[in-house]
């Protein structure tokens, strides 16, 4: 009866999720290709609703928010609801701008995390294998882990001046859907950073392949690069998922850093609005709820790559920043 | 008699871990089909000689020759594709299923090709009766079921020379059983192996010739009949008692 | 490498030296915010631990939702949310608040993982002896929780500390704002001061983790800790 109800709610919950989930990526892909398109349909940063529907939400907003004043936590209620209801029409009006900025966030954090993988790879062989490089990969890895990503952010944008003007004379940037010279920094700092961390999660996982495996490799006559590649790595590789989605959170979060280096991504876009309209609070919040998104369909997207490569008994550990 | 007419000839092997001698002057021969069971104290060397013969593990001193071929001198690879090993504790590929298991060393090693490999996979799951499991993960196996794949998977690189280590001290009492059939089969069929077992009814129906070890020493060996009944050492005596004890006998387990 | 260049680098680290006493002085703010939103996201995080572990079923729902939203929204957002938003001053309650709501969530996160690694067998084994479900998990389950704690807060020590440099942003005067401005009175030593304020990072997370580690070696429990 109970688990009957409990199942019913969780069912609920599900497809609840995957309905709002699924409007508001329809609705992200249409502003990406309406804006790529130099707006076809609407301005890039339109409004699809008109500017009537924000401004009557807005009032009811203030409406309800006045209901109750006077009586303690009746007006504190009304006070919540009607915010609500005013942060809808606020969306509606300001949504547009932040969905155009989320697809500077999403490159930003799928490039960082791909080349910084390509450049953890041969980091963590050293960290594991290495004699000479092995030191010079900890130092690496320990320094970036131990410092801050404004600090090293900050460091290639305003302290390696040569690096802004190297990226600015290369042709093409900031021309056309090539980024600005600021966007390039910003990758190269993630890229970096998540490098050191992405690294120490494949060392994780390779050292926590049972070495009896290798053996076995060994033993069949396998020689130990074919050992790594055939028993080791498909092993270590699913044991790093977790800390993957881990990484790749991080990274969505995080890029809201680039905002201190003029990058135009969501949060940067969130604070004009919020110096623009005085609405600082809705701003934020609607900031947030856009990394929300990112975030959760992150995580969504890599549980289910991992159900897919799942093999029983080749357990996933949870680990990560 | 010349060391080229044996399948395996071990001379004067010396192994040390540190100042620890633990194999100390070892002295034997093997002719094919010959079955060769080890046994010995626990740290008496034997898990250590079987893995010098693959050199899994290094020795410093004396020659280990396979088929009148120095195994120092042969490609590490090479060797060991003429030379099987079971594990203790199976060590099977978590990732790959049995029958991607066994299939694993003819496909990289030998190069051939997916479905010929596969189909040896199969033959060899086929000979040690786990045909209808050759889409199972090792951990949807059982401890007797995956040391059986772990006998198919040696099997399947066509091994002049089988070593198991221990291969049914890891299994629950009920599973020795099944393992001990298929390597009584292989017996049968005239594979040479060269086993550390402590199951007695095994060494004494199937092994040619028994060595016992202590200390890295050879101390004394002979067919199972004169050792079992007329052991000439103390030592011997002495551990073929405490494991008769332990295991209930030389009959059958 | 002309000789000029050389001395100008020189200079350079001579205006660090020299301005060496006002970055330090971003220090004590830094590692008093880390210890404020610690112990703030400690108090808040480890009863929502336990809350998501063995709470009824709206309670640990809320409980999960909430840390899901609050983890998956940027320290930077809710710094701006608690600062310019909901206008809490000065910066370092603002920033109390943030990084401390924050951390409650990975605290609680952390805590539920250690609770969740306690074999079975200790919940019944207490109710066993007669305990009541509160008495058990407060006096059995959650001492052992507490142990298990220390490896995942360790973590989350380096996280909050190095999450401070973001207060700089709503001008709490840490390290980072501290060495920010700086700049502007020799532009030539922005490197040198970027590389020195990391330095001083680098150093407060080793010292940190040794004490955390001394903590660990001081209250884990043998061979009972989750910490591999």
């Amino acid at each position: 009866m109970s688990a009957e109800r409990e199942r019913r709610h969780a069912d609920l919950e599900r497809g609840l999720t995957y309905a709002i989930g699924g409007a508001i990526w329809l609705w992200l892909c249409f502003r990406w290709l309406n804006s790529w398109l130099g707006g076809v349909v609407v301005g890039p940063t339109e409004p699809l609703v008109p500017q009537s529907f924000a401004t009557a939400t807005e009032s009811l907003g203030a409406t309800l928010g006045a209901v109750g004043d006077g009586v303690p936590l009746v007006a504190t209620g009304f006070d919540l609801v009607g915010w609500a209801v005013g942060m809808v029409g606020f969306a509606s009006q300001y949504g547009p701008q932040l969905a155009v900025a989320a697809w500077l966030t999403v490159v930003l954090t799928v490039i960082s995390t791909l080349v910084g993988l390509v450049v953890a790879v041969p980091l963590a062989a050293a960290r594991v294998y290495g004699r000479v490089t092995k030191y010079v990969a900890f130092v690496y890895i320990e320094l970036i882990r131990g410092t801050p990503l404004v600090a090293q952010l900050f460091l290639l944008y305003y302290g390696a001046p040569f690096l802004s003007k190297f990226i600015r004379e290369v042709p093409g940037v900031g021309q056309g859907i090539v980024p600005a010279q600021a966007v390039w920094i910003a990758i190269i700092g993630f890229v970096i950073n998540s490098s050191a961390y992405q690294a120490e999660y494949i060392r994780g996982s390779v050292e926590s392949v049972d070495p009896g495996q290798l053996t076995a490799a060994r033993a069949v006559g396998l020689d130990k690069l074919g050992g790594i590649r055939y028993v080791v790595l498909p092993q270590a590789l699913r044991y790093a998922i977790p800390s993957w989605t881990n990484e790749l959170v991080y990274l969505i979060k995080y890029s809201s850093l680039a905002m201190f280096i003029t990058v135009p991504e969501i949060f940067t876009q969130a604070d004009s609005i919020g110096s623009e309209t005085f609405a600082y609070t809705n701003a934020y919040v609607l900031a947030a709820g856009f990394y929300l998104v990112l975030v959760v369909t992150a995580s969504y997207g890599m549980s289910k790559v991992e159900a897919e490569v799942a093999i029983p008994g080749v357990g996933s550990s949870d680990a990560g920043r | 008699m010349s060391r080229n007419d044996h399948l395996l000839t071990v001379e004067d092997l010396q192994k040390s871990y540190g100042d620890e001698l633990v194999l100390d002057g070892i002295d034997f021969t093997m002719d094919a089909q010959d079955v060769q069971v080890l046994i010995g104290p626990s740290g008496s060397g034997k898990s250590t000689l079987l893995r010098c013969v693959n050199r899994l593990t290094e020795f410093e001193g004396g020659t280990i020759s396979l088929d009148g071929e120095d195994v120092m001198a042969m490609d590490v690879n090479e060797l060991r594709r003429q030379v099987g090993m079971v594990f203790q504790d199976f060590n099977l590929f978590a990732h790959l299923s049995a029958r991607e298991n066994v299939a694993l060393g003819p496909r990289r090693v030998l190069g051939k090709s997916k479905a010929e490999a596969n189909d040896r996979a199969l033959d060899e799951l086929e000979r040690v009766g786990l045909a209808d499991q050759a889409d199972s993960y090792p951990a949807e196996l059982s401890g007797g079921q995956k040391q059986r794949v772990g006998i198919a998977r040696a099997l399947a690189m066509d091994p002049k020379l089988m070593l198991f280590d221990e291969p049914t001290s890891a299994l629950d009492p009920e599973l020795i059983g099944e393992v001990l059939g298929v390597m009584r089969e292989l017996a049968d069929e005239g594979m040479t192996m060269l086993c550390v077992t402590h199951e007695m009814g095994f060494a004494r129906q199937v092994a040619t010739d028994i060595m016992f070890l202590e200390d890295g020493r050879l101390v004394e060996h002979g067919d199972p009949e004169r050792l079992f009944t007329d052991p000439r050492h103390e030592r011997t005596e002495q551990f073929l008692r405490r494991l008769t004890e332990l295991h209930g006998g030389g009959s059958e387990s | 490498m002309t000789a000029a260049a050389l001395s100008l680098a020189t200079a350079d680290w001579t205006y660090v030296w020299q301005n060496l006493g006002t970055l330090l002085r971003g220090v004590w703010p830094a590692v008093r915010l880390t210890g404020t939103a610690l112990l703030a996201g400690f108090l808040v995080g480890v009863p929502l631990g336990a809350l998501e572990v063995y709470g009824g079923r709206r309670s640990a729902w809320l409980a999960r939702k909430a840390g899901v939203a609050v983890r998956g929204t940027p320290i930077l957002v809710i710094m701006f949310i608690t600062y310019f938003g909901l206008g809490l001053s000065p910066a370092f309650v603002a920033a109390t608040a943030a990084l401390g709501v924050r951390s409650a969530a990975y605290q609680a996160q952390v805590f539920r993982g250690a609770l969740q690694s306690i074999d079975r067998g200790q919940m019944e084994a207490a109710r066993a002896v007669g305990l009541s479900k509160l008495g058990a998990i407060r006096h059995v389950m959650i001492p052992q929780g507490l142990r298990r704690f220390v490896p995942g807060f360790q973590n989350e020590y380096t996280i909050v500390l190095k999450d401070t440099s973001i207060a700089f942003a709503i001008s709490y005067t840490e390290i980072f704002y501290q060495m920010y401005n700086l700049i502007p009175q020799q532009t030539t030593a922005t490197p040198e001061l970027f590389v020195t304020a990391a330095a001083v990072y680098l150093a407060l997370t080793l010292v940190g983790n040794r004490v955390l580690d001394y903590v660990d070696d001081a209250f884990g429990v043998p061979d009972g800790g989750a910490s591999q």
